[in-house]
């Protein structure tokens, strides 16, 4: 097709030279995914909402939906600009269950996403990382290490969410940019081996 | 305790729901265009077009002028559902007023190795 794009995105053919991805950083309630963003983005960090009742349904009027009782669900999100030709987008993913239709907006298209972890309370993590490995979208573990909490090793905490070997587990203070930073760039070179190792293979 | 001739009061919180979708004059939308919550867009129309449109369109534009905004941005800044922000999206760029990109569908294939390596580059650089 002529006006196809290199990437087959949908948009403007005259919208050159710019695009957007995202990463996904998701866990618990109150385990630091918003902290996190705000450690590495460059804008304070921005709260979008959705309407619970919008997703999904096709929905082409809102005839009746006065009667039904609706909810919004919050994401916070933060913004990185790598270069003058792409722009990276952190979004918290909600850790309720009750939101992962959320999820799964938000993980089409995504390039990979970061579980953040808290060693107190380790199975609000399951959710999240049953969630991406069903998807197979790849991500890390880190574990954000409260003050006062018990401090476990990589492979305790490996253990106790049975994640696969392969899976990076990283130790972080979610305040501290630089230990975010290094989550990230982290999580980007398990990306990039995920990728390469499928290309060599031919599995994608 | 209620008077006789006071209309019923609202059984629920309206706030979050009924005044989004006011402005996109009750339309839900379906995602036209494409639109996901990092789709990219660029105002395309010279500033004094603006005046003749309703006030959110106007919004939209002026904050998108000269530099893309994602969905997610334009929605977190005019404090509105991102459903409704793009049905109000989609409305300008069928109106010409707004170019877009959306990100590539997940089924593209093999994910982008330079892609990454330069977001790789550029979190190291922060």
């Amino acid at each position: 097709m002529a006006f196809e794009t290199s990437d087959r995105s949908a948009g403007s053919p005259e919208m050159t030279g710019v695009r957007a991805v995202k990463l996904l950083v998701a866990g618990g309630f109150g385990v630091g995914k918003t902290t996190l963003v705000t450690a590495v983005s460059e804008i304070k960090p921005l709260r979008t909402e959705e309407r619970l009742s919008a997703i999904g349904a096709g929905v082409d009027d809102l005839t009746g939906v006065e009667r039904k009782t609706t909810t919004t669900v919050a994401l916070d999100f933060g913004r990185i600009t790598i270069n003058s030709e792409v722009v990276l987008y952190l979004f918290g993913t909600p850790g309720q269950d009750r939101f992962w239709f959320m999820w799964k907006e938000l993980s089409v298209g995504a390039l990979g996403a970061v579980v953040l972890a808290d060693t107190r309370r380790l199975e609000d993590s399951f959710g999240a990382i049953d969630f991406f490995e069903s998807r197979g979208t790849p991500f890390i573990v880190a574990v954000n290490c409260f003050d006062g909490a018990e401090i476990y090793d990589e492979v305790e905490v490996r253990q106790a969410l049975a994640i696969d070997d392969h899976v990076p587990v990283q130790l972080c203070d979610v305040r501290d940019r630089e230990s975010s930073k290094r989550v990230l760039v982290r999580l980007l070179e398990y990306l990039m081996t995920v990728a390469t190792a499928g290309a060599a293979a031919g599995t994608w | 305790m209620k008077y006789a001739g006071e209309p019923e009061p609202f059984e629920f919180e309206p706030g979050p729901l009924i005044r989004p979708f006011a402005v996109t004059r009750g339309r839900a939308g379906k995602d036209l265009h494409e639109l996901d919550i990092i789709t990219l867009v660029v105002a395309v129309r010279p500033e004094a077009d603006v005046a003749a449109l309703d006030r959110e369109y106007g919004d939209i534009l002026r904050m998108c002028h000269q530099r893309p905004l994602s969905i997610a941005e334009i929605s977190a800044k005019m404090g509105l559902l991102l459903a409704a922000v793009k049905v109000l999206v989609s409305d300008l760029i069928s109106s010409g007023h707004l170019i877009f990109r959306s990100p590539p569908p997940p089924t593209s294939g093999r994910p982008d190795i330079k892609l990454l390596q330069a977001v790789l580059d550029g979190v190291r650089n922060l």
